[in-house]
């Protein structure tokens, strides 16, 4: 739920709907939900001072339930 | 003797004051793409809730309501409002997204908003009463541009000054006295 809830966030509040991806990966500590957006909407995922960022944790983590969930947004040009 | 509360509006500390297009359809149309990500939201975590869009004073309010006390949505506000700051803002950045209009809608869950203006109401009232005893300067809590407005109408509407002082999250009002 958390990760289709955090898609829906995103895909809502950007240019390119259909390229937002939003995957789970789980570790010892938790899950963390990594959000990949169209390289032109990194910055609306992140706005300024990470702003934009932080208000997705803030909601996803209240939705968690008291769970800890990371939410990473990936800047795929910069992965190798 | 007001003009110093009046001054501060919404949205000084994160929005560029939107042009006065303010017309109804326009806010009309804000308050659907608000309530359709908002819908989404609660059906996606299953959550109860019913959504009120409300348009006056040039302003589209957004409510989420529940018949009964649901902890999902109380989870939704969150401590001190952190939460519901944080979907309000998401929310107008869809709007911003679907329309390419910024908004200055005003979310509010369960009633927090409407409460917590009623606290704020008081907090301005003790903070007049203190002046009035004959303090120079009462310097209250840092709060949000949201809730320093309504500190500040409240105080205006007193006969007494308040102005914001600090930065960031430490700006916060102080109240004195009348010129």
């Amino acid at each position: 739920m958390l990760a289709e809830a955090l898609e829906h966030l995103v895909r809502g509040i950007v240019d390119s709907p259909e390229d937002v991806k939003v995957s789970v990966k789980s570790n010892r500590r938790g899950e963390t939900l990594e959000v990949r957006v169209h390289q032109d909407d990194l910055g609306r995922v992140i706005g300024r001072q990470g702003r934009t960022a932080r208000a997705l944790r803030t909601v996803v983590a209240a939705l968690a339930d008291g769970e800890p969930v990371r939410v990473d947004v990936v800047d795929t040009d910069r992965r190798r | 003797m007001s003009l110093d509360s009046t001054e501060e509006t919404f949205t000084e500390s994160d929005e560029e004051r939107t042009t006065e297009s303010s017309a109804p359809s326009r806010l009309e149309e804000e308050g659907d793409v608000a309530a359709d990500y908002l819908e989404e939201l609660l059906d996606i975590a299953d959550i109860d809730g019913d959504i009120d869009i409300e348009v006056r004073n040039g302003r589209t309010y957004i409510s989420i309501v529940a018949d009964d006390d649901d902890p999902a949505l109380k989870a939704l506000v969150g401590r001190d409002g952190e939460v519901l700051e944080a979907l309000q803002e998401l929310t107008r950045l869809s709007v911003l997204s679907a329309t390419e209009n910024r908004s200055r809608l005003v979310l509010d869950i369960t009633g927090y908003r409407a409460e917590r203006g009623g606290d704020l109401r008081r907090i301005a009232e003790d903070a007049v009463e203190q002046v009035r005893e004959g303090a120079d300067r009462v310097a209250l809590a840092p709060m949000s541009a949201y809730e320093r407005k309504i500190v500040h109408d409240a105080v205006a509407e007193l006969g007494f000054v308040s102005e914001s002082e600090g930065e960031g999250s430490g700006r916060h009002i102080v109240v004195s006295a009348a010129e």
